[in-house]
């Protein structure tokens, strides 16, 4: 069971108290009418999956709440950093 | 039958015989003595039958990497454990315990037939043998070799005991109680840090208990532990798995080693335990020799004839022959002699050997053959000689023995280092992989970093011999009966690979995870593709280390603790009225309320008249709520939701489609606006807190300029719905300030006010198309509410009606269920329910993706009704719906049933269907192929009862 | 085949004890009723002055009945019938839970480790004063440490008789 550092409490907790959400900084575009079909299905589907470091949104859903990214070794599953929503992509 | 208890010498308390029972004969042993122990003093030597070739097989161990020695454990009704290993069983009074696949016993198996057939069983045999005809495997050769093959019988009755489990957190965790791992605990403990140390065996010391001259320092040591407020010592504990940052799954058996009328409480703890620091101490293990006859019963290792010796007082045998590649071997066996075991000869492979040994040996009058192998072994249930021979090929010569004792070197236990992910290196001295480089927070420490002095010795795959390998049976893993033949002959096959040759010969794929066996079988497979050992692999270490539980694992989650059963208030009333329950999601929800002997069918029709006609009332408790509260909750609703909601005013309400950003259905709920900034958002019943977590998302990570607020209060309110012509009638005398009227309280409205005393949230919404109301009360006055509404309602014929009728009722007025109608392919459109889009909205969450490509495109499946042709026919929900009865198969599926009833109501039956453009095909007889029959049933609008819904505004 | 024997107790029966259940060091019991309120707000002032009520400023610490949950939630935990004003028309969110949860008492010099059976907190670390959001097993909890040996455990009341028995279960096994 990893050990994740939430950057709002500050805190390292355990991840059962987390639940994972998916790749990070994938802005749901401002007028989704803007966009063509393929456009639209990128932002829909198409997700990376990289061998190495991974951006993703992790939900402290059983302490503060919060949504907020890590970055993640898909490999040797270590967490190098993790930052609030909105805060630039590390 | 040679082994025996010596005069003097072990930690077992002679002063306290113990009576037990191996295979229903009674044998004694002392406090202290392990089941393995007991019995070889008994002057057992035979404790097994192989898995494969059932043949005689004896112990070979002295702790838990044991192959042979597994027997089943009794300790009354639903406690019968298999597969334990002997060495592992502590000895307590009135021990029952059984030897493993044998029949009809274990001095005399109808399996060992095996045995002679042992040539038409060679690796990969199931996969060569029994691949055809297909149809036999299941029926002929799979029980057949169950059967035949394997290991203890699972138990079949439920588990009786209970078990416990914890988390718990130390600055420092040492795994293995021997002496490394007992400085590494003390001088962490000097530290201050909170140290756990945890140790597998019945007393903590490890090899120290097998070696005399260090008992002094172990108790002193172990006392100045225990002194230490700070440490927690764990004995009959095992760390079965290393996880992610130092996150340790240990098991602690608490009551397997007392007499069951001792044993209270839970039968094994759980231990989750997060460490700062991880210091393994985990030891090494001996490793087997690889010769014709090897697993004879008799043939062991020399520790484990040492441990036998010193730590319980038992000699293997009356005249034991030592067969060495190792130093090790030659320490061992004069300690025995030194014990008063009788050393006939020692055997070693090397031509020569430390002087010191040697003459040590000789001063013991030990015969002492450099440069020799064994090459075979007499006897069959018990070892009676051994053939020696210079080289293993020269002139052979017998030596008389009845124990064989077997010294090829030590494998450090790199188990949890490498589930840690330690790096290893191979190293030639040991012939085995030591842990390379440290990793963070984890380090080695004793014989299992290569920290230890076992002297020195030569690794060898198979001992030398004239006799080809096929011809021998020389046995690499005794769990799987893999013998090194068929390791050569995978290679000859084509595997290179370790892990193919692994899974190909099954060697180290038994329950001891090749513990003796995974480095023997690497040489050999390392001669035969005649490629250095690191260039072959290794296997992957997994966990668990030993097998453990099922109940070890779930701990508390067991019988009524399972899972939690999620009630509502009002659901111990339901339980007294006789209500027949069902499970949706955690919760459990009255279904129907059978009077007088009713069935189902019966009570439901009579539920459902009652709502129609009169008045029934509901538990809608379950409903998932959520207060929307701030200045922007409309805007935020507005883009969540496929309606339009800034337009709804205080006091009104709205249903609201819930759409995922692919366009598909995934939630549905009436909405309440109680004031400008907030509103009472309901959810389905499973659907609760997904809703709730999808919403937290958008708002949090793509609107966290909004100023709203989500709060759940699904379980604040208990919510009872009143539904039918007379519901206003049942309400009006217990409500205060709220005009009931229909002009002043309209259908999809919202008051606040009181009933019974209590606050309460009214509203006026349907899901039965009757008049109706549901009453939102706090969760505390609900029972309240509940018994005030069902007095006052008697003289109306009030009926509580469950979840059945609901879902009858609202399947007469075509109301989806969300899951049950939809199932995340569908539409607003495929429903039927563009009426509950915004066309005006430029957003909404799903909104562009109504315009994909394959949403907008014909042939997609659609909602509808279907009315069978014959009444009384009722569908069966998730039937299959085709054009043509008459196509061959494979058929064309149109679609399926979705809900299907008899409607009392309508004296009929009705379905809801997702059928292929199913909205043209209205009128169109379609046909729902049965077991045995055909359907016909036509195609019709969603809607079955008072489509223009003038019930609802009466 | 598998022979189920029927249990003695089924899920379904299980309830909130009535009494405090009792070990040799630990002893769980009902608090008594309380007002709760879900409070939510961007600027904590605002927050502080609709409620009239001092909040506490860093996630995980409790003041004057109030917990700070998460960047902008508290939870507060008020004498029974106590009212808080709900802020109509500012940027907050205030809503009455007071039936939503039922509260434990888990004191004692056991208390902890009774807690940690379930719990992933390292509870060594968790001060007098803290409070936060977390698990038991599945269960989630609000757990507030009021004292060395004196835990508070808030817990939606449909969850309450599960968590009841698996502490019970927790304290029997100690």
């Amino acid at each position: 069971m990893l050990l994740i550092h939430c950057p709002y409490c500050d805190e390292d907790r355990a991840e059962v108290e987390f639940v994972y959400g998916g790749e990070a900084h994938i802005a749901r575009p401002l007028d989704p009418s803007a966009l063509d079909d393929t456009q639209w299905e990128s932002y829909l589907y198409l997700r990376r999956n990289p061998r190495g470091r991974h951006h993703e949104r992790w939900r402290h859903t059983y302490g503060c709440g919060r949504f907020f990214n890590a970055v993640r070794d898909t490999v040797s599953d270590v967490i190098e950093t993790t930052y609030k929503a909105g805060e630039a992509r590390r | 039958m040679s082994g025996y208890r010596l005069p003097a010498g072990g930690r077992i308390d002679r002063s306290r015989a113990i009576a037990f029972t191996f295979d229903r004969r009674g044998y004694r042993g002392f406090e202290g003595d392990s089941l393995a122990s007991a019995l070889v003093a008994s002057g057992v030597t035979l404790f097994g039958r192989s898995f494969k070739y059932h043949r005689p097989r004896g112990l070979l161990a002295a702790g838990v990497e044991e192959p042979n020695a597994l027997v089943t454990v009794t300790r009354g009704t639903g406690r019968t454990t298999p597969n334990l290993r002997a060495p592992s069983v502590p000895l307590h009074g009135g021990l029952v315990a059984e030897s493993q696949n044998r029949y009809p016993s274990l001095g005399f198996d109808l399996g060992a037939i095996n045995d002679r057939l042992g040539a038409f069983f060679p690796a990969g045999f199931y996969n060569k043998t029994f691949m055809w005809p297909r149809s036999a495997w299941e029926k002929l050769y799979e029980p057949a070799i169950r059967r035949m093959a394997g290991l203890g019988e699972s138990p079949t009755t439920r588990d009786a005991d209970h078990y416990a489990a914890t988390y718990a957190h130390c600055e420092t965790l040492v795994v293995g109680g021997g002496p490394a791992g007992i400085d590494a605990a003390l001088t962490a403990a000097e530290a201050g840090g909170r140290v756990i140390l945890i140790d597998e065996g019945e007393e903590v010391g490890g090899g120290a208990l097998a070696d005399p001259g260090q008992w002094a320092w172990l108790a002193d040591a172990l006392a100045r532990l225990a002194a230490m407020p700070n440490v927690r010592i764990l004995s009959r504990t095992t760390a079965f798995g290393f996880y992610h940052q130092n996150f340790i799954g240990a098991v602690e058996r608490l009551t397997d080693h007392l007499a069951p009328t001792d044993a209270n409480g839970a039968r094994e703890r759980l231990w989750r335990i997060r460490a700062g620091e991880v210091v393994l101490a985990q030891g090494a293990i001996e490793r087997p020799l690889v010769f014709d006859g090897n697993d004879i019963p008799g043939v062991m290792l020399a520790g484990a004839a040492r441990t036998l010796a010193l730590r319980y007082g038992v000699a293997v045998g009356r005249r034991v022959v030592v067969m060495a590649v190792h130093d090790s071997g030659w320490r061992d066996a004069l300690a025995l002699a030194e014990a008063g075991v009788v050393i006939a000869a020692i055997v070693d492979l090397r031509e020569t050997v430390d002087a010191a040994l040697l003459a040590a040996a000789k001063a013991a009058g030990i015969a002492c053959h450099l440069g020799h192998a064994v090459t075979g072994v007499a006897g069959r249930k018990a070892v009676s000689g051994a053939t020696i021979a210079p080289g293993g090929t020269g002139a052979a010569q017998r030596i008389a023995c009845d124990a064989l004792l077997m010294a090829g070197g030590w494998t450090p236990s790199v188990h949890l280092w490498s589930q840690a992910r330690g790096p290893l290196r191979w190293d030639d001295s040991w012939g085995a992989y030591l842990p390379d480089k440290s990793i963070e927070r984890v380090r080695c420490v004793g014989a299992c970093s290569g920290d230890w002095d076992f002297g020195g010795g030569v690794a060898v795959a198979a001992l030398p011999s004239a006799k080809p390998a096929h011809q021998q049976k020389a046995f690499v893993d005794y769990q799987n009966d893999v013998k090194s033949r068929d390791i050569e002959l995978a290679v000859r096959e084509g595997y290179r690979s370790i892990e193919h040759i692994k899974r190909y010969t099954t060697n180290g794929m038994a329950t001891d995870q090749g513990k003796t066996s995974n480095l023997n079988g690497l040489r050999i497979a390392s001669e035969a593709l005649a490629r250095p050992v690191t260039e072959v692999g290794l296997t992957t270490f997994r966990p668990p280390y030993t097998p453990q539980t099922f109940g070890a694992l779930i701990g508390h989650h067991k019988d009524a603790l399972f899972q939690p059963l999620r009630k509502t208030a009002i659901d111990d009333w339901a339980a007294t009225n006789g209500a027949v329950f069902e499970n949706v999601a955690q919760w459990r929800r009255a279904r129907y309320f059978p009077q007088g002997g009713e069935d189902m069918h019966a009570a439901v029709a009579r539920e459902c008249r009652a709502v129609r006609d009169g008045v029934g009332m509901f538990d809608a408790s379950t409903l998932g709520k959520i207060e929307v509260v701030g200045p922007d909750a409309a805007e935020f609703l507005n883009r969540m939701y496929t309606n339009p909601w800034k337009s709804l005013q205080p006091g009104r309400c709205r249903y609201g489609l819930l759409l995922r950003e692919d366009g598909f259905i995934t939630d549905d709920g009436v909405a309440g606006r109680m004031a400008e900034d907030r509103f009472h958002v309901t959810t389905t019943t499973g659907g609760a807190a997904r809703v709730l977590a999808m919403m937290e998302d958008y708002l949090q990570t793509e609107w966290s300029d909004l100023d709203v607020w989500l709060t759940s209060t699904t379980e604040h309110w208990g919510v009872i719905a009143v539904q039918g012509p007379r519901a206003r009638d049942v309400i009006a005398p217990l409500v205060e300030g709220i005009d009931l009227s229909p002009d002043a309280f309209p259908h999809m409205a919202v008051r606040e006010g009181r009933i019974c005393g209590a606050p309460t949230r009214l509203f006026r919404v349907s899901f039965t198309g009757e008049l109706g109301f549901e009453i939102n009360v706090p969760a505390d006055d609900a029972r309240m509410v509940w018994q005030a509404v069902h007095a006052a309602g008697q003289r109306f014929g009030i009926t509580p009606y469950g979840t059945e009728t609901m879902h009858v009722l609202r399947a007469e007025k075509g109301f989806i269920i969300v899951g049950q109608d939809t199932d995340g392919t569908v539409t607003p459109g495929d429903a039927g329910m563009d009426w509950a889009v915004g066309k005006k909205k430029p957003d909404f969450v799903g909104k562009r993706s109504m315009m994909r490509p394959d949403i907008v495109a014909s042939g997609r499946k659609q909602l509808v009704g279907l009315l069978t042709e014959d009444p009384d026919e009722v569908l069966e929900e998730g039937a299959q719906i085709v054009a043509d009865p008459n196509q061959p198969v494979p058929m064309t599926m149109l679609g399926h049933v979705t809900s299907s009833y008899w409607s009392a109501t309508l004296g009929r039956s009705i379905a809801l269907a997702l059928v292929r453009d199913g909205r043209a095909r209205t009128g169109e007889t379609l046909h729902v192929p049965m077991p045995g029959k055909t359907i016909r049933a036509v195609v019709g609008p969603t809607v079955f009862y008072d489509a223009e819904g003038s019930r609802l505004n009466d | 085949m598998i022979e189920i024997t029927p249990l003695a107790v089924s899920a379904a029966d299980l309830v909130v004890g009535t009494a405090p259940v009792s070990g040799h060091d630990v002893r769980l019991s009902l608090a008594p009723a309380a007002a709760r309120y879900s409070l939510r707000a961007r600027d904590p002032a605002t927050l502080a002055g609709v409620i009239g009520r001092a909040l506490p400023t860093r996630i995980g610490d409790m003041q004057g009945g109030i917990a700070c949950l998460g960047p902008d939630e508290y939870y507060a935990l008020l004498p029974a019938g106590e009212r808080v004003p709900d802020g109509a028309g500012l940027p907050v969110s205030v809503v009455d839970v007071s039936d939503r949860a039922l509260g434990f008492v888990v004191e004692g010099t056991g208390a902890a480790a009774a807690i940690a059976t379930g719990c992933p907190l390292d509870l060594d670390r968790f001060a007098v004063g803290r409070a936060t959001r977390t698990l038991f097993e599945t269960v989630e909890i609000i757990l507030l440490r009021e004292d060395t040996t004196r835990f508070r455990i808030e817990v939606w009341r449909s969850f309450a008789p599960w968590l009841w028995h698996a502490l019970v279960a927790a304290i029997a096994d100690r």
